[in-house]
């Protein structure tokens, strides 16, 4: 047996501010003592609050019916003592088990809810999951593949590694790895079933395997502990308007020694030749766009503080830039037209900016469009990668 | 998926997967083996599954029920044996373990109740009651909350086989 053995695998919080009881990780008790604590500080919140109380099961991943009975018993019983109290349970999307499970309690107490937790969409993705974006996802990752299957192996990446790809998209990414490094497993996790459905529908057309897609919350992932060799996330911790959480997530599946690898761009970093101005001046409001929104498009450069904070060590950053020059211009081109679509489309539109703008907006995309054909233009995209390793 | 299709021969084939024997006395000298077993054994049968990970957060919730129940085993001697086999969408679980006659009679029971009108009823009644479940009400639970399909089979000597159909992998969205 491990020294884990000794270390209880749940947490039982209460936060007084949101009159929050929380209870986290593996609750598998072998009689209800173990529980003691925890049952405890959940009769004290009950004497607490008023009005409702928050019981919040989104990152219980077990629990046996043993300890289910415990905690229920208690929150049936102070449904009568208190009939002015309400319980408002929260589980996981994610948790098949514990919407079922917590939800027979509202048919016992009606002052008792079970609510499904989702994560928040980021502006964008319902558009970007619709069936006609998968191409532009697909030529954007081709794009950045030519580079990154040079630059990967600097970062941990080998044959017969067990990585994981998390925010993975439509997996295209998981794809190219397996066919050009043959890593021993892949777990590809990401938050949209649409992008998932698309994923293994392209795995079962082209009987590709060793890779197994899940559906999951990167912030709270059911994923154990130091699993993987390396673990990837590409383009996405940009879009969390608080990277460090997923960070940690990334740190904790990581096996100690392996790596996390991350992309992030700059978006104010975007430039083209001819029309320079206009175009630097588009992807300056792209990033201020994004922060309207919470999200962080100008990341790139703060991979180095973000992984050192996050407690990695031995950081490696470079970083590479997508041109017309790789492959076909036309592809470069179609990208930019997709993004013009989505960031001048609906997000501009939600922030709820007025027609001049737009078409000024609209406008450096089409110049940079313009520089990527032009037959003596260029046009750049730059991506920083960073990894760091987690200490042993 | 859709559910299991009986073919005209009556039971469909299950394909075997995976299976753990040991002794009984080893077994219940921790408790924290039913946790290892069901964890362990999920992530083995899950791989193929189309959300591995989900898959097998679900699957080590229902065994270890399963194995908490024979945990509590009053018979002392003997095997545990844990087999799992697969037909379509459907895991079955066949734990054979060494148990009293009169458990043996207990469980035949028990099992004979889920499949009865009220077992939702009765499931409920237990969540608000005062006792701890019973290895009964963890037997009900995996009908209501897992749509098991749970029956008991003849073993050799002092033991008893509960076979218990799991379809999971149409209980995700
Ligand atoms: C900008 S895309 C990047 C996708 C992919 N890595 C690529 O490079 O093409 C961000 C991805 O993060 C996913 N996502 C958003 N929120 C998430 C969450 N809470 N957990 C997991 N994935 C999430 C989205 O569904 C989307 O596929």
């Amino acid at each position: 047996m491990s020294p884990n053995d000794l270390l209880p695998r749940f947490k039982a919080q209460y936060d007084a501010n949101n009159q929050e009881f929380s209870i986290s990780g593996v609750v598998r008790p072998q009689a209800i003592d173990e529980l003691g604590p925890s049952i405890a500080l959940l009769r004290d919140a009950i004497g607490r609050v008023r009005g409702v109380l928050y019981v919040n099961v989104r990152r219980l991943t077990q629990m046996n019916n043993a300890a289910f009975h415990a905690f229920s018993r208690i929150i049936i019983d102070a449904c009568r003592a208190r009939p002015d109290l309400k319980f408002v349970v929260i589980t996981s999307s994610v948790v098949g088990w514990t919407s079922r499970k917590f939800g027979r309690l509202s048919g016992i107490e009606p002052n008792v809810t079970v609510e499904e937790y989702d994560s928040q969409f980021y502006p964008g993705q319902g558009f970007l999951e619709e069936g006609g974006f998968v191409p532009i996802l697909r030529t954007q990752t081709k794009m950045t593949w030519r580079h990154e299957r040079a630059i990967l192996p600097r970062h941990g990446m080998r044959p017969g590694i067990v990585m994981a790809d998390i925010c993975c998209g439509i997996g295209d990414f998981a794809v190219l790895v397996q066919k050009e490094f043959q890593p021993s497993r892949i777990v590809a996790l990401d938050h949209s079933i649409s992008s998932l459905n698309y994923a293994r529908r392209v795995m079962r057309e082209f009987d590709i395997r060793g890779i197994e897609y899940t559906y999951g919350d990167a912030s709270e992932m059911l994923l154990d502990e130091a699993q993987f060799d390396l673990v990837t996330c590409r383009h996405s911790l940009q879009i969390f308007n608080r990277p460090e959480l997923i960070l940690k997530e990334l740190y904790r599946i990581c096996k100690p020694g392996g790596r996390v690898y991350i992309t992030n761009e700059k978006n104010s970093h975007c430039l083209g030749e001819p029309r320079a101005e206009s175009i630097r001046w588009t992807y300056n409001e792209v990033a201020k766009l994004f922060g309207h929104f919470e999200m962080d498009v100008e990341l790139g450069p703060k991979s180095r503080r973000y992984l050192m904070e996050a407690g990695f060590e031995d950081i490696r950053v470079e970083t590479f830039m997508v041109t017309n020059l790789d492959g076909d211009p036309q592809d470069f081109a179609d990208v930019i037209a997709a993004w013009a679509d989505v960031y001048a489309g609906e997000m501009a539109t939600r922030r709820g900016d007025g027609p001049e703008f737009v078409a000024r907006f609209r406008q450096g995309f089409q110049d940079h469009i313009f520089a990527a054909l032009h037959p003596k233009g260029y046009a750049g995209w730059p991506i920083w990668v960073a990894s760091g390793r987690r200490p042993q | 998926m859709g559910p299991v299709h009986h073919d005209l021969a009556g039971e469909p084939t299950f394909e075997p997967m995976i299976q753990i024997d040991m002794e009984i006395r080893t077994f219940v000298s921790a408790w924290r083996h039913c946790d290892y077993v069901s964890t362990y054994m999920a992530r083995m049968i899950s791989q193929n599954r189309s959300d591995s990970v989900r898959h097998s957060n679900l699957f080590s919730s229902a065994f270890n029920e399963l194995l908490e129940v024979a945990f509590r085993t009053r018979h002392a001697d003997g095997a545990l044996a844990c087999r799992v086999s697969r037909h379509g969408a459907t895991d079955r679980i066949e734990l054979t373990f060494p148990c009293l006659p009169e458990e043996r009679q207990f469980y035949e029971e028990a099992v004979s109740q889920v499949a009865g009108f009220e077992a939702r009823e009765r499931y409920l009644n237990s969540v608000s009651g005062d006792l701890a479940p019973s290895r009964e009400i963890v037997l009900l639970e995996l009908a209501v909350d897992y749509n098991a399909t749970l029956r008991v089979e003849e073993a050799d000597g002092d033991a008893i086989k509960l076979v218990v159909d799991l379809p999971l992998e149409g209980l995700q969205h």
